[in-house]
C-alpha cells in the first residue's frame, strides 16, 4: 500500500463546489473548488503503464500513450478554455491511474481535431475517443443518459431527434418550390440532396432546407431527396462510441442509395460529409460527395441578386468541414459573393476555428458537459463572434444554428443573429417567402 | 628539429579513432594507455549496448582495437602513463612510466584523449542513498548487469518489478559545481530502459526527468521507441529523495505536470550519473600546458569551428576530454584531431626543410 493510506485516483476535474465532511465533527460543509482541492489527498502514489494497456489494445487507441507532454494541445483545446479537460492532461491522468472507461473525461472531447493539428507526436483523439467510448459501451460502463437516449432514438427512428421517418420530408411543404422525392419519382437525378436530421426536423434547420430548395431551383440544379427513406449517416453517433449503430446505419443508408441513380451526393451536414468521404469508402462505398457550399460556390457568379443586405457578418468554420476536411474557402466564397455583406473574421478561424461543442456527440451532451465547464463552448464562441461587432453569425453546419441562438440569448448577445449562409443567399436573391 | 610521430594519450574510442586516423593518412603513432587493455570506458565499465543503436559494445570496440593494433605504424603501449612533457611543439619529449620502468619517447604532436569519469553519486546533494541502499545503482552499474543479461536487485538477487531512472545526477547543478548538461544520459538511460523492458517484459520502467535532451536522431532512435513501443513511463519531475520502505525504495518528488507531490515505490533505482573530467584528463592537460575550463575539461580554444585545437601549439584534444560527449562525438573529434595533428607535423617538416 502506498504511503499516506488508501489509493485515491487523482481528480483534476472538479465541480464548482463540493460537500466535504469534517473529519472531526462529521458535519458536512460546502466548499468552493479551490478549498475543496486542499482537502483531497494530494500526493500521487501511483503512476505507470497500466492505464494505457487496455486503451493501447484497442484499434485506434494506441497513440494516447505517445504524448510527451509538450502541452501544445491544451491551449487549443476548446474544452480546456472553459474547463479542466485537455489531451495532455488526459494522458497524464491515465498515467497516474484513472480508468478512462469510467471517467467523465471520456465524454468531454468534441473530436474537433484542433489538438491533432498541433500535436508533434500525432496523438490522435479522433481515433482514441470513439475507440475508448465503444469499449466503454460494450463493457457496460456508465454512459451519460442523454447520450444513451439519442443512441436509442437513432436506433429506433433513424434520426437523433427521435422523429417519425414519415415526417422527414415535411419541410418541403413550406419551401415554395417543388422538391422531388425519389421514392415517388425514382428517375435518375444529378444531385441527391442528403438533408440529414437537423435540416429535416429542427424548425430552424427546416428554414435553411427550404432556402436551399429555392436557391438550388433558381440556379437550375437538378436535385431530389430520399424523403422518408433517408436515415442519418451516423457520424456523430460513431464518434460518440456507437460503432455498431454506425455500421448498421451504413448498411441501411447504402442499401437505400443503391436503389437510385444519381451523380453526386450533396449534404448540408459536415458530419455526414465527413463520414461519406472518409468512413463509407473504408467499407467499400464510394460516392462523389459535396458539402452544399461546395456545390454552390462555383455557381456564385451566375446568381442573380435581388438586393443588398447591408450586414456585417462573421463566419464560424464547422470543424468537420474545415479542419477535418480542409474546406475553408467554399463558404467564404459564397459569403463574399452576397451583395452588401462585409465579412469580419474572428480570431479563431479556419484551421484554428473554435468548436461549437456539438461534434463527437457533444450535440447531445450539453447537460452532462455543464457540470465540467464554466460555460458552453457555444457561449464562448458567441462572445467571440459578438466581439467582432458583427450583426450576424453565419454558419453552415446544421448543428450550429440552434446551439448559437441559445448561446446568444444566454450570454446576453440578443443583437447577434445566427443564420446559415443559405438563408442569406436566399434573402439576397429575393426568394425568401 | 621536428619529430614525425603523433602521441595519442588514451586508448578509448576517441583515442583509438585518432590513432587509427593518423596511421591511415601515413603518420606514425605512439598510443599510450594507462590501463592494461585498450577500449576505454565502454570496456572498463562493461557497457552492454552502444548508444544509440544498441549493438553489443564489446565486439564493436574490439574491432576498433584490432584495426589499431594491426597497423604497423602504431606503437601501442598499455599499462603506461605519461609523467612529464618536455620540449616544444614539433619536438616534444615524453617521460613514460610502464612495466619496463621509466622511458622516454619523442613526438611532434600530442592528442589528448583521456576521457571522462562518471560522477560519483556520493557527492550528490540530494539524498539518493547510493552508498546506503544496495538497490540504488548507476547507469554504468546497470550496463554491467545488462552485459550479463541478468538485471536483479542487488539486495536480494531477484528481478525488479519496478525500475526507475533519475536523470541529471551530478549535472546541471550549481551546488555540485557542474552547471553543464552531460549530454548523453537521457539517451543512455532511455536505451537502458528499453533493454530492461526487453529483458524483463513484466517490469515497469520509469524515467524521471527535468527535461529530456534527446538531441538529433536520438529523439526518434531512442526516445520515441522507448515510449511508444517499449512503454517506458516518462514523468516530468525529478526525484528529490530516496527512502527505504520495507524492502523496497520510496522515491519522492514532484509530478510537475500535475502540480502534485508523488511518492512511488521502486525495486531498483538507477542514477543517471553525468560526466566529469577524468583524473587523467586533468593531469595530462597540465603536463601538456593545455588550458582547461573551470570543470577540468580541456579547452577547445577555436570552438565552435575548430573543435580539437588547444591553447598550446601541437597539442590537440578529442572525445570526452573536451567535455561531455557521446560516442559519435568522440570518434568524430578523434578523426578531426588526427587530421589536425598530422597537418601540424607536415607544416613543421616543411618549415624545417626550408
Amino acid at each position: 500500500m502506498p504511503i499516506g493510506g488508501r489509493k485515491v485516483p487523482p481528480r483534476a476535474v472538479e465541480l464548482e463546489s463540493a460537500t466535504v465532511a469534517s473529519p472531526i465533527s462529521g458535519r458536512e460543509v460546502e466548499l468552493p473548488a479551490m478549498w475543496n482541492r486542499m482537502f483531497e489527498p494530494r500526493v500521487l502514489t501511483e503512476t505507470g503503464p497500466d492505464g494505457f494497456e487496455p486503451i493501447s489494445a484497442l484499434p485506434g487507441g494506441e497513440s494516447l500513450e505517445w504524448c510527451y507532454g509538450c502541452g501544445k494541445c491544451v491551449p487549443v483545446c476548446p474544452v480546456d478554455l472553459v474547463g479542466e479537460y485537455g489531451p495532455r492532461k488526459l494522458h497524464r491522468k491515465v498515467q497516474t491511474g484513472i480508468d478512462l472507461l469510467t471517467d467523465d473525461d471520456l465524454w468531454l472531447c468534441t473530436t474537433c481535431g484542433n489538438c491533432l493539428r498541433v500535436c508533434p507526436k500525432e496523438v490522435d483523439m479522433i481515433q482514441i475517443m470513439p475507440a475508448v467510448r465503444e469499449a466503454a459501451l460494450t463493457q457496460g460502463a456508465p454512459v451519460p443518459s442523454e447520450l444513451q437516449d439519442v443512441f436509442e432514438k437513432t436506433f429506433r427512428y433513424g434520426n437523433a431527434l427521435g422523429e417519425n421517418a414519415r415526417r422527414r420530408a415535411q419541410w418541403t411543404r413550406g419551401a415554395g418550390v417543388p422538391v422531388r422525392l425519389l421514392p415517388s419519382d425514382p428517375s435518375p437525378v444529378d444531385v441527391l440532396f442528403y438533408v440529414e436530421d437537423y435540416w429535416s426536423y429542427h424548425p430552424r434547420g427546416q428554414q435553411a432546407a427550404q432556402a436551399f430548395a429555392r436557391v438550388a431551383t433558381a440556379l437550375g440544379v437538378d436535385f431530389a431527396i430520399l424523403g422518408h427513406e433517408e436515415k442519418t449517416v451516423g457520424d456523430s453517433q460513431r464518434l460518440a462510441g456507437e460503432q455498431g449503430l454506425f455500421d448498421s446505419l451504413v448498411e441501411d443508408v447504402t442499401a437505400t442509395l443503391a436503389k437510385y441513380e444519381f451523380a453526386r451526393i450533396v449534404t448540408p451536414d459536415p458530419h455526414a460529409f465527413n463520414a461519406l468521404v472518409k468512413e463509407y469508402p473504408k467499407r467499400g462505398h464510394e460516392f462523389d460527395v459535396l458539402h452544399y457550399t461546395q456545390l454552390l460556390s462555383p455557381l456564385a457568379g451566375q446568381i442573380t441578386w435581388a438586393r443588398e443586405l447591408n450586414l456585417r457578418v462573421t463566419f464560424h468554420d464547422p470543424c468537420y468541414l474545415g479542419r477535418h476536411n480542409g474546406e475553408y474557402d467554399a463558404p467564404r466564397t459564397l459569403i463574399n459573393a452576397i451583395p452588401g455583406v462585409e465579412l469580419v473574421e474572428m480570431g479563431r478561424c479556419r484551421e484554428n476555428g473554435y468548436c461549437c461543442g456539438g461534434g463527437g456527440g457533444g450535440m447531445w451532451l450539453d447537460g452532462f458537459a455543464k457540470n465540467h465547464a464554466a460555460e458552453r463552448l457555444s457561449e464562448r464562441r458567441v462572445r467571440e463572434a459578438a466581439a467582432t461587432g458583427a450583426n450576424v453569425l453565419v454558419v453552415c453546419c446544421p448543428y450550429e444554428v440552434s446551439r448559437f441562438e441559445d448561446a446568444a440569448k444566454s450570454t446576453g448577445n440578443d443583437q447577434l443573429v445566427v443564420k446559415d449562409i443559405i438563408e442569406l443567399i436566399d434573402e439576397a436573391m429575393g426568394l425568401a417567402t | 628539429m621536428s619529430f614525425d610521430t603523433v602521441a595519442v594519450i588514451g586508448g578509448g574510442p576517441a583515442g583509438l579513432r585518432a590513432a587509427h586516423g593518423v596511421a591511415e593518412i601515413g603518420g606514425k603513432v605512439l598510443l599510450l594507455e594507462q590501463r592494461d587493455f585498450l577500449g576505454g570506458t565502454p570496456i572498463a565499465e562493461r557497457y552492454a549496448g552502444l548508444t544509440p543503436h544498441g549493438e553489443p559494445a564489446r565486439p564493436q570496440i574490439e574491432a576498433m582495437i584490432a584495426a589499431v593494433t594491426a597497423h604497423q605504424d602504431v606503437d601501442v603501449r598499455t599499462g603506461t602513463v605519461m609523467t612529464a612533457v618536455d620540449g616544444e611543439p614539433g619536438a616534444f619529449t615524453l617521460t613514460l612510466r610502464g612495466q619496463e620502468g621509466e622511458q622516454r619517447a619523442e613526438c611532434g604532436a600530442i592528442i589528448i584523449a583521456t576521457g571522462f569519469s562518471h560522477f560519483d553519486p556520493g557527492r550528490e546533494t540530494q539524498m539518493y542513498g547510493y552508498y546506503e541502499f544496495p538497490d540504488v545503482i548507476t547507469l554504468s552499474d546497470l550496463e554491467g548487469m545488462l552485459s550479463d543479461h541478468q538485471v536483479v536487485r542487488p539486495s536480494n538477487g531477484q528481478p525488479p518489478q519496478r525500475v526507475c531512472f533519475i536523470q541529471c545526477v551530478g549535472s546541471r547543478d550549481r551546488h555540485i559545481g557542474n552547471e553543464y548538461c552531460s549530454k548523453v544520459c537521457c539517451g543512455v538511460a532511455s536505451k537502458e530502459a528499453i533493454e530492461v523492458r526487453q529483458l524483463l517484459p513484466d517490469s515497469k520502467v520509469y524515467i524521471f526527468y527535468i527535461d529530456m535532451r534527446m538531441y538529433g536522431y536520438w529523439e526518434n532512435q531512442i526516445y520515441w521507441p522507448a515510449q511508444e513501443k517499449h512503454h517506458v513511463q516518462y514523468v516530468k519531475g525529478i526525484i528529490s529523495e530516496v527512502l527505504g520502505k520495507g524492502d523496497r525504495l520510496l522515491v519522492r518528488g514532484e509530478d510537475t505536470t500535475m502540480g502534485r507531490p508523488m511518492e512511488l515505490e521502486m525495486d531498483l533505482v538507477v542514477l543517471s550519473v553525468g560526466m566529469e573530467a577524468s583524473p587523467g584528463t586533468r593531469q595530462t592537460a597540465v603536463m601538456c600546458g593545455a588550458a582547461q575550463n573551470k570543470y577540468g575539461f580541456v579547452d577547445a580554444v577555436g570552438s565552435p569551428l575548430d573543435t580539437v585545437s588547444t591553447s598550446r601549439d601541437g597539442v590537440f584534444a578529442c572525445g570526452a576530454a573536451l567535455g561531455p560527449a557521446d560516442l559519435e562525438d568522440s570518434v568524430s573529434s578523434g578523426a578531426a584531431a588526427a587530421m589536425k595533428a598530422f597537418a601540424f607535423l607536415r607544416s613543421r617538416a616543411a618549415a624545417a626543410a626550408g
